[in-house]
């Protein structure tokens, strides 16, 4: 059950209407925990059992470290738990595909089998949420409630919903204990204004996802599916729509997922912030997938010793969590290489970024430029079916004649629009944008056009595999 | 991601609250404004499409074989015809003339035999009972205190398969048309989505007017589909506000037995247990229900196709239809096969072949004068 689709349609709106009749009772948290367990039980019946699981353990591991202290075998539990529970399910194939390889290249005579299990819609996302809970806790940072000295949640109800509150089930996301508890323990205000700008949200990131992701996904769909049948022109093309229907796909899931959020009452986390017109690549990274950004940040960067080891170790731990955090989107070594690209481009342009040269000298709009085109670049590895794929379409960019790519004009136009509204946005004409007759405008033309134009989108999110 | 990658990510309250471009921010008032303003669109843009968009049926028209699914086109057409003409002819691809012209089909002969356009060819090609129903429930509203001569082809109830009576999923025509969720078809396997989908189109006129558009204009694809095949091209032009001609579709005129078709064993489908009969005498309530004047022509399908051994079974089949018309009360006619040379397939006739079934049909029950309210089964 997608957001963009008619059933969630119908789901949420008796859902919401239950919602406000009964916001103010005790009975609200019950029916936000049974939705969000409906919810997932619609991609596959048995998933509530895992997330269950996982809920239990941690606010067992939890109680257990209020109840006998503090120790890191509590916390080790916890953290075993969850990656062993990413481990099995998402890397299972992919960790039994290269230990073949390997036997075979030792010439052992043995095939491991491959488990056969598919990943779990969103496991990515709520281990990682439900990690930072036990993690905060054991630093003694969780503080819910400084004022009453809440140190940790004690109803389980809560902490259950917590973990699958619905909206950022899916794809995030990632949200902190610290900012998602407090707000399930109050009685939500829902103003005027939360429901404005929870459908604001929900608009803009239906627009996204199937005015925008959906119809560009069937351009990029067709060119890297064999892209030794397209020459560079359709292969740079299919790139750079790719670049962008990953960010409508994904940020267009999060304003829905804020959107739904919001009307609840709840406000969940920024997680995009005009990604494309970074001019750096450390901005662009405080820009894009923002709540797994800070997780990495917060949970192996730092511990890996940040940047206060030197020149070297900090370099090294960069590149580090750049890999992981490539290996966290897939269990491929597409994945991997995207990370490390990325991690290439960081380490070579990090001194270079905080330079006066850089700093004041390139104007911000070729910053922007460099950015994007490298970005774009590293998308490849992360689009491309095999690695094989990935180094096949890299040489034909560079080598693969010139023929006529037959992409649509229509799509270019589109991206080349919202382009230019962020553009503006972030620029001294925003107050064009602030006019009411134009926002207005925005809105109207959106919802129009999704209703005459776009296609019937049950296309899932991008972000939902990982 | 690294520390100082991440220094201002701050997941304090003031971030939840930020508001980035991505966000289309309205105040409730606003909304409420954009709101009506989009009702407004949704409401009046297919109310006066019409007045931008040419559309002028003429004698002998019907449904362009292109927009067979276009039931938004269907329900002006039958607005339209229900206007202009004094006896609607309903029906599948029989009654729509799969293998001849317009100027060839049974609405057509009926007209020049009264010498007069009095019967307007409502077929839809390919559409079943089953289907019918939810076209005539759903689009064809204006059909009221009119006299509908509505055709059953037996050839729905000659397989499991064509009573959609399989468990086994396979793609039939006019899908959105059947009931989406009750009774259950078996073979209908559609997700949620697209049977809620079908739903919500039937009774939101807007939706309806932009399948219109998608089918008319945009080689019945979506605009982001349309566009993959024509990359360069202006989606605006391609809005040329002309519609397709009513005689698109390709004839075929051999004969069936010419072609090499042999008799065939019907499978034939119990009357009691069957999903297309039970949809047909549903669409005659709902027909009567509205006033109208109902009469029912059965077949004639080509018997001489028929198998030996499933011979019986159609006659018993015949007798049970003609005892439910006559219990009914409903008016009906069930002719005897045309001669086999008239027919191109198991229930389509060639032009000859509708031009003997008109003139039948107008012997026995006087159409000439006023669609007959006589007893068919006198015939």
């Amino acid at each position: 059950m997608l957001f963009h689709t008619w059933p969630f349609a119908l789901f949420f709106t008796v859902l919401y209407a239950i919602y406000l009749a009964v916001k103010n009772t005790k009975l609200r948290l019950p029916l936000l925990l049974a939705a969000s367990y409906f919810f997932y039980a619609c991609f596959n019946p048995l998933y509530p059992i895992l997330i269950l699981y996982s809920s239990l353990v941690d606010y067992a591991v939890v109680t257990a470290m209020e109840r006998w202290g503090r120790s890191r075998i509590w916390l080790l539990i916890s953290i075993v738990n969850n990656l062993g529970l990413l481990s099995f399910f998402k890397y299972g194939t992919f960790i039994t595909d290269n230990a073949n390889v390997l036997l075979s290249w030792l010439g052992i005579p043995y095939i491991v089998q491959q488990p056969g299990i598919l990943l779990p819609v969103g496991l990515s996302f709520y281990t990682f949420q439900s990690m930072t809970y036990t993690i905060e806790y054991y630093r003694g940072n969780l503080a819910l409630s400084e004022a009453e000295g809440i140190e940790r949640e004690k109803n389980f109800l809560t902490y259950a919903t917590f973990v699958s509150f619905f909206p950022r089930l899916v794809a995030g996301p990632i949200e902190r204990a610290k900012n998602l508890l407090p707000q399930l323990h109050r009685t939500p205000q829902i103003a005027p204004r939360d429901i404005a700008d929870g459908l604001s949200l929900f608009v803009v990131g239906l627009f996204k996802k199937i005015a925008l992701a959906d119809y560009l996904a069937l351009y990029v769909d067709k060119v890297y599916a064999a892209p030794e049948q397209f020459q560079s022109p359709a292969l740079i093309l299919a790139t750079f729509l790719f670049c962008w229907q990953v960010y409508f796909d994904f940020s267009g899931y999060t304003d829905m997922a804020r959107g739904l959020a919001r009307l609840m009452g709840v406000r969940l986390i920024l997680n995009f912030n005009n990604p494309y017109l970074a001019t750096g690549l450390g901005d662009f990274w405080r820009r894009w997938h923002i709540s797994l950004s800070s997780w990495f940040k917060d949970y192996v960067y730092i511990p890996l010793g940040g940047n206060r080891k030197g020149r070297f170790n900090t370099y090294r731990n960069m590149f580090l969590t750049m890999v992981i955090s490539g290996l966290w989107h897939g269990a491929a070594w597409t994945f991997v290489l995207w990370g490390v690209v990325h991690a290439l481009g960081r380490c070579l342009t990090r001194e270079l970024e905080t330079t006066s040269f850089y700093q004041q000298k390139v104007p911000r709009i070729i910053k922007q430029l460099l950015v994007f085109v490298f970005v774009t670049f590293a998308w490849i590895f992360f689009r491309a079916e095999s690695t094989a794929d990935a180094w096949l379409i890299v040489t034909r960019i560079f080598i693969g004649g010139a023929g006529n790519p037959y992409c649509p004009l229509l799509a270019l136009g589109l991206i080349f629009v919202i382009w230019l509204y962020q553009f503006i946005y972030e620029s001294r004409a925003k107050w064009i944008l602030q006019l009411k007759p134009v926002r207005a405008a925005i809105v109207i033309f959106m919802i129009i056009y999704m209703a005459v134009f776009a296609g019937p989108s049950v296309k899932p999110f991008i972000y939902q595999q990982f | 991601m690294a520390q100082e990658i991440s220094s201002n990510v701050d997941l304090d309250p003031p971030l939840a609250r930020q508001a980035t471009s991505d966000e289309r921010l309205l105040s409730p008032g606003e909304w409420l404004i954009a709101g009506l303003v989009v009702a407004a669109l949704f409401i009046f843009l297919p109310k006066l499409w019409p007045l931008l968009e040419r559309f002028e049926p003429g004698p002998d028209y019907r449904l362009p074989y292109e927009l067979g699914n276009d039931y938004w086109l269907y329900n002006r057409y039958c607005r339209w015809a229900c206007s202009h003409y004094k006896a609607l002819v309903v029906g599948d691809s029989v009654v729509w003339g799969h293998y001849v012209s317009k100027d060839s089909t049974l609405s057509h002969y009926f007209n020049e035999l009264v010498g007069q356009e009095q019967f307007a060819n409502l077929g839809v090609d390919g559409i079943h009972p089953i289907a019918l129903e939810g076209l005539l429930r759903y689009y064809a509203r204006d059909i009221s205190g009119k006299t509908v001569l509505l055709h059953f082809n037996p050839l729905w109830i000659s397989s499991l398969k064509h009573d959609l009576q399989t468990d086994k999923e396979f793609h039939f025509n006019h899908p959105r048309l059947v009931p989406q969720f009750l009774p259950q078809i078996p073979c209908y396997k559609a997700s949620y989505s697209e049977r809620i989908s079908a739903i919500v189109q039937r009774y939101v006129a807007f939706l309806g007017w932009t399948a219109h558009l998608k089918q008319a204009y945009f080689d019945s694809r979506d605009l982001p589909g349309w566009t993959l095949e024509h990359p360069y091209a202006n989606p605006l032009k391609a809005i040329t506000l002309e519609l397709p001609a009513a005689d698109g579709f390709e004839q075929k005129r051999a004969i069936w037995d010419e072609k090499g078709a042999v008799k065939i064993d019907f499978q034939w489908v119990e009357l009691e247990t069957s999903l297309q009969w039970r949809s047909l005498r549903r669409s005659v309530e709902l027909l009567k229900a509205r006033s109208n004047t109902v009469f029912v022509l059965v077949g004639p399908f080509n018997e001489h196709m028929i198998g030996d051994e499933s011979v019986e079974t159609y006659q018993k089949i015949q007798a049970q239809v003609e005892h439910w018309l006559q219990q009914n009360n409903v008016a009906y006619y069930m002719p005897q096969a045309l001669p086999s040379r008239l027919y191109i397939d198991a229930s389509h006739p060639s032009s000859e072949g509708y031009a003997m079934l008109a003139k039948q049909i107008l012997e026995i029950h006087s159409f000439n004068a006023k669609f007959t309210r006589r007893r068919g089964g006198d015939g």
